[in-house]
């Protein structure tokens, strides 16, 4: 059971863990396909890399970022002890 | 050893009902396959892949009645992470996302991309801001959250009324696909398919309600992703010998790039917002393959990315689904293997436009003048049409139907027929899916908000059960009428579907997590702002008043929705201590799910509720 002190240091953890996940992924997703034509140019694994990156690199990263997410949180909640019971 | 709660409550046979339900799949297209190579009739064939997987489907959702209001809308909250993203990857975008985006990026490859990648932020923000939160709230509906959160009735109201717009739209959209996919598969009219459909969701999910729908839905999913991969694959190995289309089609790309040159295929410089989705009909190949921003300008790429993300993370039809694992933690999870089950339906589809792209392009590159036999089989389907004139024949000559590019994959291999009929039982099973989703969740909104919407007390047990059943069958109907009496493209419906969704909802749905000062003025501000100002963006959008596509609408929706909520809470008082403290519970993970609480009060002072 969490302690009602440890509850601003939580959810300020939680807030720059939501930031850490979110603001790279957006940047990225945002900025990534607007450079695709100059990446094109290059090859990987046959591929454009820039239509490469777009599809393939972007649906890795979301995976990625997702996963991180889960483990770092996870983390949180414990390091807290705002977890469910087991 | 002590087993913890995350998977006390699952069934350790799933696995085994499952592989049984995958055998018996299997066992009908081999058997379908054995019997085509005997000679059996066609259209014995195409009916018996039609009716054979929805038999399993209605199967399956009539295996698993029940009588408890927490199993009817929250499957007994004990679905793994696994299956509820499985569910959830094929509920979003469902039959019209697999089918339509397969012919437009087959039609103009890169600038599709924009909605896939727009699905994929939509994974990532709902399981980093909204979905954790929503599950420790436990609710059956956004509504009913909303309402709850706000401790205002006419905020679960208007957000009920609000939100039963897009999600009618999600319904006709998947029918009118579905109904498509099994019209053509056994060769009647499209109208007597979608009263089939609406029949086959209401017996499917009618005695098991949310508990059904999850199982019967997961089976659909795993339909849909087989019927999508499987042929592929045997393509790709039969071209790059290597069963994986996803990552093997890269030097086939790169020799597609120079026959694209060598045919002329324009790189097109679109204007900053424009955004010319191939609509139904045909349509020749309009750009190259990997040259973006040619249909799509720049700035309509990422307004339409970031309206399909609000509306994907936002959506009434999918949070649902994450109130039924068995905690925090697993919908956390479940998000992540929607985000891969997501990921990968997306590149199959781009592969499969890459192998029809190269299929096509052999006719065209040696300056035939003569169809290949599987084209003529495609121009005699209806699924193309050639424009055959006194020079040879090029890559313009060739006008493909949006939605048939992916059934035409198998026939242009020649695959056997079968495979060509699984795609399409597999098209209708990704409609089931999505279609079966949006009217569950409506009808919960229906039951739960509308009905009983002026008390936060439910309805006694069997009175509750009974209204939801009903309001189950009657929203399905008003699907299916809608998809009969409004015969729009499939894909603009979705697309509206998702920027009125993250128009309405996103911004409240945040701020009811990630703002304390926000209070119920702010909410009715948000949703109503957000609402009539894309659904105007988009009705202006179709009059041509605005210089832009109307399916942008969230260029102007969200920031009317945020601005409406962040304005209207500033002008008002702050929220109550108890409103305040209810914020701070749903932060914590930990803890009884607050709805469960809820219940278990109510429980205990009357023994007629559940």
């Amino acid at each position: 059971m969490m302690q009602r002190k440890e509850r601003k240091p939580y959810w300020r953890h939680t807030k720059w863990q939501m930031l850490a996940s979110v603001v790279p992924f957006l940047v990225l997703i945002i900025v990534l396909p607007l450079y695709a034509a100059g990446l094109n140019t290059e090859r990987f694994l046959g591929f454009p890399l820039g239509y490469f990156l777009s599809a393939h690199g972007i649906a890795v990263v979301a995976v990625f970022t997702v996963a991180s997410f889960v483990n770092r949180q996870d983390a949180i909640d414990h390091w807290h002890g705002a977890h469910e019971d087991m | 050893m002590s087993i913890p709660s995350r998977t006390r409550f699952v069934n350790p046979r799933l696995g085994t009902y499952f592989g049984i339900f995958v055998s018996s799949l299997a066992g009908i297209v081999l058997l379908l396959i054995i019997f085509e190579q005997l000679g059996a009739p066609d259209i014995v064939l195409r009916w018996a892949m039609l009716l054979g997987p929805l038999a399993l489907y209605a199967a399956v959702g009539l295996c698993v009645p029940t009588r408890e209001p927490l199993e009817f809308f929250a499957a007994g909250r004990r679905v793994p992470a696994g299956y509820t993203g499985l569910g959830i990857a094929t509920a979003t975008m469902g039959a019209t996302g697999i089918v339509a985006m397969t012919g437009i990026f087959y039609l103009i490859g890169f600038d599709v991309l924009c909605l896939v990648i727009g699905g994929l932020a939509g994974f990532v923000i709902m399981a980093v801001m909204l979905a954790p939160f929503f599950r420790k709230f436990g609710t059956f509906t956004v509504p009913s959250y909303l309402g709850r959160r706000f401790e205002s009735r006419m905020v679960r109201l208007v957000a009920a009324a609000l939100l039963s717009v897009p999600m009618l739209l999600l319904l006709a959209a998947e029918l009118r696909m579905g109904a498509f996919a099994a019209g053509w598969l056994v060769g009647r009219p499209d109208s007597l398919m979608v009263v089939m459909l609406v029949f086959a969701i209401i017996v499917t999910v009618v005695v098991g309600g949310m508990r059904s729908l999850t199982w019967s839905s997961s089976a659909q999913a795993i339909t849909a992703i087989l019927a999508l991969i499987v042929p592929v694959a045997i393509v790709a190995v039969m071209v790059t010998n290597f069963p994986l289309p996803q990552l093997t089609h890269g030097p086939l790309l790169r020799a597609l790039i120079y026959s694209e040159a060598a045919q002329g295929v324009p790189i097109i410089d679109a204007p900053t917002l424009a955004f010319a989705l191939p609509g139904e009909g045909y349509a020749a190949i309009a750009k190259r393959f990997t040259a973006p921003f040619g249909s799509v300008g720049p700035t309509a790429f990422v307004v339409a990315m970031l309206t399909v993300m609000t509306g994907v993370a936002a959506s009434p039809w999918l949070l649902p689904r994450v109130t039924m694992t068995p905690g925090v933690y697993e919908t956390r999870k479940s998000l992540g293997w929607a985000t891969v089950y997501f990921g990968l339906v997306m590149l199959t589809a781009a592969s499969i436009a890459v192998f029809m792209r190269d299929f096509v392009m052999d006719i065209v590159k040696d300056g035939g003048t003569t169809l290949p036999e599987w084209m003529r089989h495609l121009v005699a389907l209806g699924f193309v049409q050639v424009d055959i004139g006194a020079d040879a024949l090029n890559i313009a000559s060739f006008k493909f139907s949006r939605d048939t590019v992916l059934l035409s994959l198998p026939i242009a291999a020649g695959l056997p027929d079968v495979f060509t009929y699984f795609a399409a039982a597999g098209i209708v099973a990704a409609a089931l899916v999505t279609a079966g989703t949006a009217a569950v969740a409506l009808a919960n909104v229906l039951a739960e908000d509308v009905i009983n919407g002026l008390s936060w007390d439910p309805l006694p047990k069997d009175a509750r059960l009974w209204v939801g059943r009903i309001a189950i069958a009657g929203i399905a109907l008003i699907g299916g009428t809608i998809a009969l009496l409004a015969p729009t493209d499939p894909l603009r419906l979705l697309l509206w579907c998702l920027a009125i969704t993250g128009s309405t909802v996103f911004p409240v749905l945040v701020f009811s997590i990630w703002w304390k000062r926000i209070n119920a003025f702010g909410a009715i501000a948000g949703l109503v702002c957000g609402f009539a100002v894309a659904v105007l963006t988009i009705l202006a959008g179709e009059a041509n008043i605005l210089s832009f596509d109307s399916a942008l609408a969230g260029i102007f929706g969200l920031p009317a929705g945020a601005l409406g909520a962040l304005l209207a809470s500033a002008a008002t008082p702050g929220p109550s201590r108890s409103m305040l403290e209810l914020v701070r519970e749903i932060r914590i993970p930990g803890g009884e799910v607050i709805y469960d609480r809820e219940m278990r009060m109510l429980r205990l002072k009357n023994r007629d509720y559940s």
